[in-house]
């Protein structure tokens, strides 16, 4: 349009296309989608474009002061019934409305003492009932809970300051490695609390009478986990089996008691355990196996709720709402590749050097997608891909058998299990750099790369626990489970000594080796993946670990405080940010996903196990033939209730549990139908979205003609040479190709195909159509076009 | 704490928590980064009005280590800043850090990112607007021809409505659905 505009002056075009943009903020405003009742959600949503098209309609007079903006914003909002109630639902909605303001703060504050006032007004001083208030006074205390709750997590945040200047120095994909380990860190921590509070102290306090005999130790014995320390807390095989009572008066047991029944109440869990306490005749009792049994599952699964809870919220958030049909590689790159969050001189050089050879990269492949690959080099590479793939399972697998042939090979050497653990150790440290090379003989693009390489390193360390609970489970040994916590002890404590002295002294020497010799060559980076990768090996193996050794959580906990301090100093000294950047969204959510799958394992190793003959010699569950026993015999006490029996016995005959999988298949085939049926769904309703905006642009640029006064039969015409609107109309807006897409577009979307029914729509009746519930501001921005088309109509005559 | 002096009064408090993604102590916190801007200018108490008049010079702002380095530094201040002129009140301040806050939903960051790289303010990332960006963001190294080979690119990939330039619905569609969006057009008070 602005070319047929340029006779006029600047001043006169630039109110014109002003007038427009108003003219079609006002239109959107008034389109039937914006005028429907909504639920929160598109509440939000729709609030935030409304008002951020409002913006615009009160920017383009410029003069206006603040007052009137702020009043033109409170009446949108008041015309939403639900945003102007008295209750706290609707203030929590209005606080919601006001954050999505897209105005200034003093703009923001302005508009809520406006709207509270208003509120005030409106609202009818009727008595409230009694639950009413309740209600209302319940809903205000959550509030200020949730706020408090909000306010004191961010007072104990941990290593905010360090987090911070290390994200400052290498961006948010570094960043978001420290904020793995401290999440770990944490969850960790809640862990060895409860284990602590729930198991270690009633045995503390159960051996406090008993003189123990202390044994002297050898260095050697803490690493290996054993000798004196064999039967020491650390172990499985050293806890109570029995009751531990109070031998004196009930005050001394009456505290633990009262916290063991207060947390009861949160781990729901628990509440049997309750029960049998209080309802157990003579002193209180703390029954050692029920409490080890049943801190230990409820421990498992909490934390995989919590896990699964995590990696959902994740997973939705970085893949699934971002699953686009389109790809946009290039917007991607120019919208959201800068880091925000830089703040030193190199990283940002880099980050701008990043951009520019991923830029060059983007456009060498354009290129090269013309030429694209042919079948042939393609099935090739596919082929290539499932070998390699193979070969590796296999290299995994044949690991595995040594191992095992490893293990049960008779050699009398000196600490020959603790030569296996570093065997171990070895070969999980040193595995995944094999498999990284390996993975460039390959045909993955660089981000299916690194979910290759972590795959296969996630299955080699998983692998080897698993393979270790079984092989020490089938061992002869007198207290197998005492072996097993020994051996991932030991695995803990050598990993500790490789991740935290021995890889910073080579990354120390590399940056050295960088510094001194060699400063054109690669510099050092941070390894984000392989960092990850220990994390999720160590947390997977405290998952194996932590029933057969309680203490193992505290292990594990320390260890992760000073790696994060480790980790931190070698960061920020001995590496450079790095040359590309590495895309941190996806591949966190891989590694929450990685830790669950770690403890699915785990919980069904371990759930396998229970159905196995626990070791008659040691630990808590000595007294029981199953573990399982603990719940059947100990809290059901099913040998004394034959008809819990029967049922329980109906419930687990195979005739029932197929008829479960199957109802359990049916449900998933149902839910997969389902999400293929919405998927087709999506497609096809976003590609209507494609013509819907096509649609829209076409009307609102007839609109802003018609707001303009640029009409087929203006009054103001005078005559039909090529200057006038009527021709530029039929030109411009009925070009032969326009109405032909146009047509395609509106039978698509299943509307009259008289696209331009509104040809002979007279001016007047869009006034009276405006008239309902929101007539004032069609009314008065419609006056205030008037206004403005008038003056600027002066000007052009002028 | 030692929340001695105070700062705000518990009204401007309780509206600054309303209208941002903010708890008090991170108000507070963004308040203490924003002092130590220009100490002589900003007073300890905040008093209802200074909160929106005293406004720090946008070269001063701009030497805060968080923008130093940002090719976009002295659009941010614009987009922010209630006069246009990029000088910063505390309020805009409080109001900038919110919307780059982590607690900051997606469309909101959506909608200032748009005005972000709207570098001539006309409501549309157009042509020029993006060839500018292209040139901030790899520090002018690329040739113009690539430049415009890039611009080319992301309008076919961006531009639905055919228009020759991106919308705000244009950008949003791309934005929303990028997986490095929210984790790139963040700041850490």
């Amino acid at each position: 349009m602005e070319n047929e505009e340029d006779d006029r002056p600047a001043s006169a075009r630039r109110t014109l296309t002003l007038r427009n943009s108003a003219a079609r903020q006002v239109a959107i405003n008034f389109m039937p989608s914006r005028q429907l009742s909504y639920n929160t959600l598109r509440l939000r949503r729709t609030n935030s474009e409304h008002n951020a098209l409002l913006e615009d309609v009160c920017d383009a007079p410029g003069g206006q002061d603040e007052d009137k903006r702020a009043d033109l914003i409170v009446r949108e909002l008041e015309q939403h019934q639900r945003l102007m109630e008295d209750n706290p639902e609707s203030e929590e909605l209005r606080r919601e409305a006001l954050r999505d303001l897209p105005q200034g703060l003093t703009m923001k504050r302005h508009v809520r003492a406006k709207l509270s006032a208003s509120v005030s007004l409106r609202s009818k001083r009727r008595p409230l009932s009694m639950t009413k208030r309740l209600k209302y006074r319940f809903g205000f205390a959550v509030k200020r809970f949730r706020e408090r709750f909000r306010d004191f997590t961010f007072s104990i945040e941990l290593w905010y300051e360090a987090i911070r200047k290390i994200e400052g120095h290498f961006g948010s994909a570094v960043g978001s490695y420290f904020y793995f380990l401290r999440w770990l860190f944490a969850m960790d921590l809640v862990l060895a609390v409860c284990v602590l509070s729930f198991v270690l102290a009633p045995q503390v306090l159960h051996e406090q009478g008993a003189n123990s005999t202390s044994v002297p130790w050898a260095f050697i014995d803490l690493i290996s986990g054993q000798g004196s320390f064999e039967d020491s807390l650390l172990f499985y095989g050293h806890y109570h089996d029995g009751d531990i009572s109070s031998p004196g008066p009930l005050t001394y047991n009456l505290p633990f008691a009262y916290f063991f029944t207060m947390v009861c109440l949160y781990l729901a869990c628990f509440a049997v355990l309750c029960y049998r306490d209080i309802s157990s005749p003579g002193p209180l009792t703390y029954n050692m196996p029920f409490a080890y049994f049943f801190t230990m599952v409820c421990l498992y699964l909490a934390c995989f709720a919590v896990l699964c809870y995590r990696t959902a919220y994740s997973y939705r958030r970085n893949f699934i709402e971002t699953a686009g049909g389109v790809n946009h590689a290039f917007a991607n790159k120019l919208f959201c590749g800068w880091d925000f969050g830089i703040v030193t001189q190199q990283a940002a050089a880099l980050n701008a050097t990043s951009i520019y050879n991923e830029f060059k990269e983007l456009l060498s492949e354009q290129n090269k997608m013309q030429e694209s690959a042919s079948l042939c080099t393609r099935i090739g590479q596919k082929l290539a891909n499932v070998v390699v793939t193979t070969l590796v399972i296999g290299a995994i697998v044949a690991l595995e058998y040594g191992l095992w042939q490893l293990l049960s090979a008779e050699v009398k050497v000196a600490n020959w299990e603790v030569i296996i653990s570093v065997i171990i150790t070895a070969g999980v440290a040193l595995c995944p750099l094999m498999f990284n090379l390996i993975v460039k003989l390959e045909f993955y693009n660089p981000r299916t790369a690194v979910y290759v390489t972590l795959a296969r390193t996630w299955l080699l360390d998983v692998g080897t626990l698993m393979l270790l609970l079984f092989y020490w489970a089938r061992s002869e040994a007198s207290c197998w489970e005492t072996s097993f916590g020994q051996e991932v002890y030991r695995l803990v404590i050598l990993d500790a000594i490789v991740s935290l002295f021995i890889l910073p002294v080579i990354e120390g020497l590399r940056a050295l080796f960088y510094h001194k010799f060699n400063p054109t060559g690669k510099a050092p980076e941070f390894n984000i993946a392989y960092n990850s990768l220990t994390l999720i090996y160590n947390q997977a193996a405290l998952w194996f670990g932590v029933l057969f050794s309680p203490l193992l959580v505290v292990c594990v906990t320390l260890k992760f405080l000073c790696l994060f301090y480790v980790k931190r100093e070698c960061a920020l000294r001995a590496c450079q940010p790095a040359r590309k950047v590495w895309r941190a969204a996806q591949t966190q959510t891989v590694f929450y996903m990685l830790v669950t799958l770690s403890l699915f394992t785990t919980l069904f190793g371990i759930g396998s196990l229970f159905f196995w003959s626990s070791s008659q010699e040691c630990g808590p569950f000595r007294s029981y033939a199953f573990v399982y026993e603990v719940v059947s015999e100990g809290v059901l006490r099913l040998s004394e209730r034959p008809t819990t029996r029967r049922v329980l016995a109906f419930i687990v005959r195979p005739g029932a549990v197929a008829f479960l999988l199957l109802a359990l298949c049916v449900c998933v085939y149902y839910v997969r139908a389902r999400s293929r049926a919405q998927r087709s769904m999506v497609r096809l309703l976003r590609q209507m979205l494609l013509l819907q905006a096509k649609d829209k642009e076409f009307l609102l640029h007839a609109i802003a003609k018609v707001s303009n006064g640029e009409w087929l039969y203006s009054p103001r015409t005078p005559t039909e040479g090529p200057d006038s609107h009527t021709w530029k109309y039929l030109n411009e807006v009925r070009k032969p190709s326009n109405a032909g897409f146009h047509f395609d577009a509106s039978r698509l979307a299943g509307t009259r195909p008289h696209s331009l029914a509104f040809d002979t729509w007279p001016a007047e009746q869009v006034h009276d159509d405006g008239d309902t519930d929101s007539s004032f501001s069609w009314q008065g921005s419609s006056n205030y076009l008037n206004q403005k088309g008038e003056e600027s109509a002066q000007k052009r005559w002028l | 704490m030692g929340n001695k002096v105070v700062t705000f009064t518990e009204q401007q408090l309780e509206d600054y928590q309303d209208c941002t993604f903010f708890t008090r102590k991170e108000i507070l916190r963004v308040f203490k980064r924003f002092r130590e801007v220009n100490p002589d200018l900003v007073p300890k108490r905040m008093t209802e009005n200074q909160a929106h008049t005293i406004a720090v010079p946008v070269e001063e702002i701009e030497k805060l280590p968080e923008l130093k380095e940002n090719p976009f530094k002295r659009r941010i201040c614009q987009v922010f800043s209630h006069d246009g002129s990029g000088n910063l009140t505390f309020e805009d301040f409080l109001d900038m850090m919110s919307v780059f806050s982590e607690a900051a939903p997606r469309d909101i960051k959506a909608w200032y990112a748009f005005r972000i790289y709207d570098l001539d303010d006309d409501m549309y990332i157009g042509r020029e607007d993006l060839l500018e960006a292209t040139r901030l963001l790899t520090k002018g190294e690329l040739h113009p021809q690539e430049r415009d080979e890039i611009v080319a690119s992301v309008l076919d990939e961006a531009d639905v409505d055919g228009d020759g330039r991106l919308s705000f619905m244009d950008f949003e569609h791309v934005v929303v659905r990028a997986p490095d969006f929210l984790s790139t057009f963040h700041i850490r008070v």
